[in-house]
């Protein structure tokens, strides 16, 4: 049984159908990308399925539970993490804070304990600095764990935003665009870290437009046009389709 | 710096200690024949020391919903104004006008801030969803219409005259006048200290980490999995909670409320305090609300030097406190104390 489906979903905003009755199904531990021209539904895709927006339509099932319509929240404590198209920082926060933040079920975060200091509270104040500072380190931020986000370069902040993610230990991680506006050496890292996620059994869908990379990356491309599901299957397969290849050209689809 | 890494330790504490030391010394004051003597120089020093430490946790309140989380809530006086209100009708005997319960003070003061609190949380479940300015437009109504029905519900409020015939616990304590007031002072004071060392735990532990989250990106904090709603609401109650135990503290010290005392000035007061001070800085709102307050009491002195009139004095004053407020926000967006880039107005 697929890990995370979406059958059917349907979203419009005012006249416009951004996505039209598109089924898509992710099996555990695959690591598939999403591709498809501009205004293809991508986002708004992975925004049904994060929570951000309701779908009008369909359903989305995370392991077998309907979590259609279900608050990014709740989402994110059934294991279902994303990050952003235009990467979104705490920008009022230190890099290091901005990871501490997204660790879950912290008794600190209640207000009794917060205000007992709580020994609970303290010690697993400790463990969360440290994990959070391994993650830092993982992707090369620990010089600027002090530093307020909002310093941070673009492609530094594509690497926070993984980094926080990841201090929630999600089963399936959703990336949007995770090489945009980043340089190739860091793009080359950031595909290793996820290669490296997914080859830890982490659950991993990435939307890109940078295709070399992404088709060198992923098992399975899902190809999106007009807001429904043009072609799916093997990178090299979906590559060479006909129908791809007008959509990405700019030929006569309909 | 403490701002970077707020693990939890500092200042806190001090502020605990200080605040119990005030109130065992404002106890020995009330409870023994011990007394002070205070030039009368000093007096109105003290009896403006009075009013900062109960603005003290209007602000310190405020800053929990704004400073922290971003709430704007533009209608702060009506918290104080509701648990001075319903502190003041449990407990006043024989008032002139309005309902008077007369039950015990402590009673009187504990559904003060409750009233407070459910207030808050009615205003949180109707409009805690909206956008700042429009958060900012409900709070601000809602002080309006609670002014109007203090004004005009006679019966029951006591209309323009308010309720009188409040008990003062420390006046009935202590006879000599200047003991009296130095016991105050300390006793208001211990609770504003004690009520800065519990609004900085809060925000010192992750607690306060979320709600800063919240108020640089809501949906950011939601997608790591943050309840946002839940702590929006918190941080309005809490705050709402602490105008009531101010707006309580202030009629059992006063031992009258009436609609003059908690017009859109009192909020007005605090939200300058904090954006003078340093909105995020527990300490800094404080610092920034002393300021304003003292601007005030030395503009009493000036009045007496300069030759205009007294109407003339009071628009001057307005204008001096205007004038600074542009200053600040022209060269130091973040307050005097303020953090610019955890304020976000570094750019």
């Amino acid at each position: 049984m697929s890990l995370l489906s979406a059958d059917g979903i349907t979203k419009e905003f005012g006249g416009l159908r951004a996505i039209d009755d598109l089924s898509v199904s992710i099996d555990e531990g695959e690591l598939v990308g999403v591709m498809g021209p501009n205004g293809a539904g991508k986002s708004t895709f992975f925004n049904c399925v994060s929570g951000v927006i309701p779908p009008d339509n369909g359903t989305v099932t995370l392991r077998g539970t309907d979590v259609t319509g279900d608050s990014p929240e709740s989402l994110a404590h059934r294991g279902l993490v994303r990050t952003f198209q235009d990467t979104r920082e705490l920008e009022t926060m230190t890099v290091r804070d901005n990871v501490r933040l997204a660790a879950p079920d912290q008794s600190g975060e209640r207000t009794l304990p917060a205000l007992l200091r709580s020994d609970e509270m303290k010690n697993e104040e400790v463990a969360v600095r440290r994990r959070a500072d391994q993650l830092i380190e993982t992707f090369e931020l620990d010089h600027l764990a002090d530093e307020y986000s909002s310093n941070l370069s673009g492609g530094q902040r594509k690497l926070l935003e993984l980094a926080r993610t990841l201090m929630l230990d999600p089963d399936v991680l959703m990336l949007d665009e995770p090489f945009a506006g980043v340089n190739p050496t860091l793009t080359n890292e950031i595909a290793d870290h996820v290669r490296g996620l997914n080859d830890d059994g982490m659950t991993v869908v990435i939307i890109e437009h940078e295709l070399e990379t992404l088709t060198s990356l992923v098992d399975r491309l899902v190809v999106l046009q007009q807001g429904r599901l043009l072609v799916e299957g093997e990178p090299g397969v979906v590559l060479e389709d006909e129908r791809v290849i007008d959509a990405y050209l700019g030929g006569d689809v309909e | 710096m403490s701002v970077r890494d707020r693990l939890p330790s500092g200042h806190g504490n001090t502020a605990l200690l200080a605040g119990i030391g005030c109130l065992l010394v404002g106890g020995l004051f009330s409870l023994t024949p011990l007394q002070a003597e205070l030039p009368s120089v000093l007096y109105v020093f003290v009896e403006v020391g009075i009013t900062f430490a109960i603005y003290g946790m209007l602000v310190l309140g405020l800053d929990l919903q704004y400073g922290h989380t971003g709430l704007v809530n533009f209608g702060h006086v009506v918290f104080f104004a509701v648990g001075a209100y319903a502190t003041a009708m449990v407990a006043a005997q024989d008032t002139f006008s309005g309902i008077g319960l007369g039950y015990p003070w402590p009673l009187a003061l504990l559904v003060g801030v409750i009233a407070a609190a459910l207030l808050g949380v009615v205003v949180s479940a109707t409009s805690i969803r909206l956008r700042d300015d429009f958060l900012a437009i409900v709070t601000l109504a809602t002080a309006e219409i609670f002014h109007s029905i203090f004004v005009n519900f006679e019966g029951i409020f006591g209309g323009n005259v308010g309720i009188l015939g409040v008990p003062r616990p420390i006046a009935g304590l202590v006879g000599d006048a200047d003991t009296r007031v130095v016991a105050t002072l300390l006793v208001l004071g211990g609770v504003t200290l004690i009520t800065l060392a519990t609004v900085t735990r809060l925000t010192d532990a992750p607690y306060g980490r979320v709600l800063r989250a919240i108020r640089a990106d809501e949906l950011v904090t939601r997608s790591v999995g943050k309840s946002t709603i839940t702590y929006k609401t918190q941080a309005f109650v809490y705050g709402a909670a602490l105008a009531g135990l101010a707006g309580g503290l202030f009629a059992l010290y006063n031992g009258a409320v009436a609609p003059g005392f908690f017009t859109i000035q009192v909020t007005v007061t605090v939200w300058i305090g904090m954006l003078l001070g340093g909105a995020a800085n527990h300490r800094a709102v404080l610092a920034g609300l002393a300021i304003i307050m003292g601007l005030r009491l030395i503009s009493r002195f000036g009045l007496g030097v300069t030759p205009v009139s007294g109407d003339v004095f009071a628009a001057l004053r307005l204008v001096v406190v205007g004038l600074i407020l542009v200053a600040v926000i022209r060269f130091r967006p973040a307050g005097i104390w303020g953090d610019p880039q955890e304020l976000g107005v570094d750019r």
